[in-house]
């Protein structure tokens, strides 16, 4: 089918301002987004630059606005959005070139919340046991690809760049619960800042946004109450 | 003649200089600061309590009475009761308060800069507690029999 | 333009019905003031409020605040109730649901013997 790709460029070397340009290609409805955008750089604009590694849906490298909504480019299917396909980078963060965006500030982010097993005691002969039903408590939460797809749709986090943003609080949900870990004081001190979890306005776009499915406004909500109960 | 490669043009990126308050702030350990969780607890119990002031004050005034009735005498017959007065204050103070931290977190969402930020609730406050007391004044000494300002 | 899912317009909403009733509350706190300095100033001003604009305004100012204080029972419904979140759609709904069934029937009652355009 023929498709109309109509993508927000940007070149810092030459524009000032970041602008459309549409591109008409042939595709498959099955083929993905990521498929078009190969097919718009390898035949007809080489200049096109965006991120991709796996191409199916596991690395969150291609995370972008498509039709007004973050998804990721390797797993929305072309039949599924349509004719009229509108591409942009995610918003919240420096472009860097085209669909490219500045990640820094936001793996900052995820870093400070100490994304690594706290634990004191000495590390026990066999495993640290675990039980299934509390590695169910925050199963949902170890799932994250670091897409960024959340925190680009979350509208605090577009208004104040400093917002920690919804993937941090998620990563830190998935230590916080976590029976093993011991450093859940460290986190949510971090996480008490004024630029931390309360900047959460329960939008819920990142729920709608994530590609890994994860109930992100429900991991924050809990992170709220363990905070309040805990006081 | 050996391949040359193009030279790289200078590339027009620039590193952002400031740094980030959380390569800043996250090694050493802090206090936890509770004041954002308070405040959003303050909205949550202000707010339930609004629904039953705010709404009773609603009905009262548009539905069960309305602008055709309200005038100097009607206030003046609802506030010789001091359970009304009590009421009005409470709602005047829970109301101004709830609005008020809306307001803050406005500021903190779009003012980022340090000096910016401290000026707009500087002024939030004083325009707050200003209203706070001009509202509690009027509520608390009326006494319709004190002689007012001279007739027009 | 991020096209979000209605939990984002409702958010909106309650930002702007917030800052609204809080400029009317401004506007309210002074008028009261009135009735401190005796029944000629604030019947005066009261008057005022008789006319069929400000009685359309008065409907508007119900309106938000019925949006505002039943979009913050869904609010705290998703805080404090575990499957508050899981069942966003729902409470989208009857957040709707129940603000326009307060607020027409509302507007039909105070808004019935207003003379237009007087």
């Amino acid at each position: 089918m023929q498709v109309t790709l109509k993508i927000l460029r940007f070149d810092p070397e030459k524009d000032k301002k970041a602008h459309f340009k549409s591109y008409e290609i042939e595709a498959d409805p099955l083929d993905r987004i990521l498929d078009a955008l190969n097919t718009v750089k390898w035949y007809k604009d080489g200049t096109l630059t965006f991120r991709r590694s796996c191409a199916h849906g596991v690395c969150g490298s291609d995370a972008m606005r498509i039709n007004g909504r973050n998804r990721l480019a390797c797993k929305e299917l072309v039949g599924d959005i349509g004719k009229k396909i509108t591409i942009e980078p995610m918003l919240g963060f420096r472009i860097l070139k085209d669909l490219v965006v500045d990640m820094e500030p936001f793996f900052e982010k995820y870093r400070s919340i100490k994304p690594y097993l706290i634990n004191y005691e000495d590390p026990p002969a066999t495993e640290r046991f675990q039980s299934a039903e509390d590695r169910e408590i925050f199963d949902e939460t170890t799932k994250c690809i670091l897409c960024g797809a959340c925190s680009g749709s979350c509208p605090p986090f577009w208004s104040n760049s400093e917002f920690i943003g919804p993937a941090a609080i998620v990563n830190a949900h998935r230590f916080i619960f976590d029976s093993r870990d011991q450093g859940s004081d460290e986190r949510i001190a971090v996480l008490s800042q004024s630029e931390g979890v309360f900047r959460c306005r329960t939008v819920y776009n990142c729920t709608d946004a994530c590609p890994r499915e994860i109930p992100v406004t429900k991991a924050i909500e809990q992170i709220k109450r363990v905070m309040l109960y805990n006081r | 003649m050996a391949i040359q490669t193009p030279e790289r043009p200078k590339t027009a990126l620039k590193e952002p200089t400031k740094r980030s308050r959380w390569t800043r702030t996250g090694a050493r350990p802090r206090p936890t600061n509770a004041f954002e969780l308070y405040s959003w607890y303050f909205f949550r119990v202000s707010g339930i309590l609004l629904l039953v002031f705010a709404l009773t004050h609603l009905v009262v005034m548009h539905l069960i009475n309305n602008v055709e009735v309200i005038n100097y005498d009607f206030v003046r017959q609802r506030w010789a009761s001091p359970l009304w007065r009590t009421f009005d204050l409470l709602l005047l103070f829970l109301a101004l308060t709830h609005g008020m931290n809306g307001v803050r977190t406005l500021i903190y969402d779009y003012v980022q800069s340090k000096g910016w930020r401290v000026f707009n609730i500087s002024v939030l406050y004083i325009v707050g507690i200003f209203f706070l007391l001009i509202g509690a004044q009027v509520i608390i000494t009326f006494n319709p029999n004190l002689p007012s300002l001279p007739a027009k | 333009m991020y096209r979000g899912q209605s939990g984002m317009w409702l958010w909106v909403f309650h930002r702007l019905t917030g800052v609204g009733i809080l400029a009317f509350l401004f506007l309210h706190v002074a008028d009261t003031y009135l009735v401190g300095l005796g029944p000629e100033y604030y019947n005066e001003l009261v008057f005022l409020y008789k006319l069929w604009v400000f009685r359309l305004a008065e409907w508007l100012l119900v309106g938000a605040v019925l949006y505002h204080a039943i979009n913050g029972i869904r609010v705290v419904l998703m805080d404090f109730w575990e499957s508050g979140v899981e069942r966003h759609t729902q409470l989208v709904f009857g957040t709707l649901g129940l603000f326009l069934l307060l607020w027409l029937p509302a507007g039909i009652f105070m808004l019935k013997d207003v003379k237009w355009f007087a």
